[in-house]
């Protein structure tokens, strides 16, 4: 599917489950999302760690709610499986679509500007460098015995520094390989946006729209 | 074909009261190879990147056969002057080599269907086509370094500036792009300014020199450049009292088949290495061998084959904390040793955490005074020259006094007078608390006093250096 109107739709179902309450719904999102990630072949350990998570947090959060006693069966359901639909749609479209492709497809099919495709492009490949740049300033600070922990301020205000000198740097590689805001460019991959994706897109969203009509009290 | 005329450029950065570049004139001709050269700090990366139009630059002082930049077409802009970056890894905006070709072709509105092609024939100018689906930053700065060759040639730039840009290559490498430079100057009528301050190994390349001092330009005719270039004398090494290691040295760290890679290039293969405690080795090899990252790897900080060990434990089973005040590492990039914003904040942490007994809060403003660090206590770290930047993080590293010390380039961008104030508080240091120090520097002249074994990495192995005593 088109990775614009695939992004589209799952904010779109998002946006509207977390205003409707039939759990229902929810639970034919999460067996849809599950099984396109199966046929997607996701592996098994990212769909296991994919459960665990929200798993946890859904636990905690109806625990937390039963506790207080005032909350009925149905609404405990609903945000139970409103959870696993957040995390299973998010994990479909992160886990089976390409930053490239998504960005490529935001510039040439839902018209964004180039700036905001590719700025959004170069954050993503800057995510090993953070990584890389986050245990270098905790060396830096063991060997002058100081412990930084995840929560230290310190931690951050040093990544923050070093991200600031990456975007110029970062510009300026942009700028010295042709990159000029706003001015028109080549494609050199088309991203196909053909009557299925669109067909797709609304029959899906028509149904979750039946299933919402159904399912209301 | 572009000639590059500079007209009385003046270039201040914000914030600074003294000018870099100072009613600048010089041209750069058409199908001609010139190297840029002058002392570390002088203007040469501002004025590369002012032509390159990467630093804003309001009147049109400088023009290529006559026309400014901004009254070139946007998209013709890179098609006009390109430049390689001294960092290698900093240059590329996608992941794969074949994606980064594409982005600059798109930019420059190629028609789609010739993009496959160009992109494969400047590969193979470059003779990388090997690379073109590999991950950008899995490479060695080296491939770095050919794969923005071949974008500048897929785009066909008639201006190619290089900043330092065999700062982190080896010798191989660097002599495949010289090559290729000469080839895109003399077959293609390609303008091609390159900036170093070293002049060794240019001779044989180069048209003119270009020498900026002062804020000036100062362009050599041919005759002035070949005498320059018989004037140069690399810096040599000289180390009179260095020895092969003995029997009666305690060795403090110790790596069992310890092996480096860099991605999937082997630099260090696998070998047993001894460190000796309350000596100074000086570790050499070329550019890219493989020298910071057997630094990393001693202070864990990346990966490495084998099994390193510190007073026969791994350094594994230690605990990070504890290892860490035992085997420090002076950065390459001093603000990447810097943790607080004020020059006060930063000696405090080091006296609050360091031997202070032996720098006691006088020792150290004498110190300071001597390096002539003295007076900046409230100045932001980050505002300071490189130069004082190095000399601060050289003192707080000191201050901490680990067991054994690892200098990476310690010297790096320090003038003359800095060296031999920083060399002698290092050789009285090092007397004074025993300490180990291991150091890899370019800078060659002035570590005679200090250096008692010697290491050289070559052809992928560490081997020590020196008569037996």
């Amino acid at each position: 599917m088109n990775p614009s109107l695939k992004l589209a739709l799952i904010t779109l179902i998002a946006l509207e489950v977390s205003f409707v309450q039939v759990w229902t719904v929810n639970v034919v999102l999460i067996v849809v999302s599950l099984l396109l990630m199966l046929i997607n072949r996701v592996p098994w350990r990212r769909l296991l760690l994919l459960t665990i998570v929200p798993l946890f947090f859904a636990s905690a959060l109806v625990w937390s709610l039963m506790l207080r006693g005032d909350a009925s069966t149905h609404f405990l359901i609903v945000i139970f499986t409103r959870m696993f639909v957040y995390v299973y749609m998010g994990g479909w479209f992160t886990l089976t679509t390409k930053p490239l492709w998504l960005t490529r497809s935001l510039e040439q099919n839902a018209k964004l500007p180039s700036k905001f495709a590719y700025g959004f492009l170069a954050a993503f490949n800057l995510m090993p460098k953070i990584q890389a740049e986050v245990s270098t300033v905790r060396a830096a600070a063991l060997m002058r015995g100081e412990v930084l922990h995840v929560w230290s301020p310190r931690l951050y205000f040093k990544v923050i520094l070093a991200a600031m000198n990456w975007s110029d740097q970062l510009a300026a590689a942009m700028t010295s390989h042709g990159f000029v805001e706003g001015a028109p460019r080549t494609h050199s991959l088309t991203v196909p946006l053909v009557a299925r994706d669109w067909w797709l897109f609304c029959g899906s969203l028509v149904l979750v729209q039946v299933g919402l009509f159904i399912g209301l009290p | 074909m572009a000639t590059v005329t500079v007209q009385s450029l003046t270039y201040t950065y914000p914030k600074q009261d003294q000018p870099v570049l100072n009613h600048l004139s010089g041209t750069f001709p058409a199908d001609k190879f010139s190297l840029l050269t002058g002392v570390s700090g002088g203007g040469k990366s501002t004025l590369l990147k002012l032509i390159a139009g990467l630093l804003p630059n309001a009147d049109d002082a400088i023009t290529f056969d006559g026309h400014p930049l901004s009254s070139v077409a946007p998209t013709q802009r890179a098609a006009t002057v390109a430049m390689l970056f001294q960092e290698p890894s900093t240059q590329f905006t996608m992941d794969t080599v074949q994606n980064e070709l594409r982005f600059a072709l798109e930019n420059q509105q190629v028609p789609a269907e010739q993009i496959a092609q160009r992109s494969d024939t400047a590969l193979a100018f470059v003779g990388i086509s090997d690379l073109k689906f590999r991950k950008l930053m899995q490479l060695s700065g080296g491939e770095q370094q050919k794969v923005a060759l071949a974008i500048i040639v897929a785009m066909n730039s008639d201006v190619i500036l290089l900043d330092e840009p065999f700062a982190s290559i080896d010798p191989p490498t660097r002599l495949v792009l010289l090559e290729k430079l000469v080839a895109l100057c003399t077959d293609r009528g390609k303008t091609i300014v390159l900036a170093d301050h070293d002049l060794s190994g240019y001779q044989q390349w180069v048209d003119h020199l270009a020498v900026l001092a002062d804020g000036q330009l100062n362009l050599l005719s041919t005759a002035e450049t070949q005498q320059r270039f018989a004037a140069f004398t690399p810096q040599r090494l000289r180390l009179s009292h260095v020895q092969l290691p003995t029997d009666q040295l305690t060795v403090r760290l110790y790596g069992t088949q310890l092996g480096l890679a860099h991605g999937d290039r082997q630099l260090l293969t696998p070998q047993d290495l001894s460190f000796y405690a309350h000596r100074t080795t000086l570790i050499t090899g070329p550019n890219g061998s493989g020298k910071s990252t057997l630094f990393k790897a001693l202070v864990r900080l990346g990966h490495y084959q084998g099994h390193i060990a510190y007073r026969d434990t791994d350094i594994k089973k230690l605990r990070k904390r504890h290892y860490a005040r035992q085997v420090g590492l002076m950065f390459q990039s001093a603000t990447a040793q810097f943790l607080n914003v004020t020059v006060a904040e930063e000696l405090a942490l080091s006296q609050k955490y360091g031997n202070s007994t032996y720098f006691t809060p006088e020792r150290v403003q004498s110190l300071l005074r001597e390096l002539n660090l003295d007076g900046r206590d409230d100045q932001v770290l980050y505002s300071l020259s490189s130069g004082q930047q190095k000399k601060l993080q050289l003192l707080c590293m000191l201050m901490m006094t680990p067991e054994v010390l690892l200098l990476d380039e310690p010297l790096k961008g320090l003038d003359y007078a800095s060296i031999q104030t920083v060399m002698a508080i290092l050789t009285t240091v090092q007397r004074e608390l025993d300490l180990t120090l291991i150091l890899i520097s370019h800078q060659l002249s002035g570590l005679d006093d200090l250096v008692d074994l010697h290491l050289q990495l070559a052809d992928k192995q560490l081997t020590y250096q020196g008569v037996s005593a």
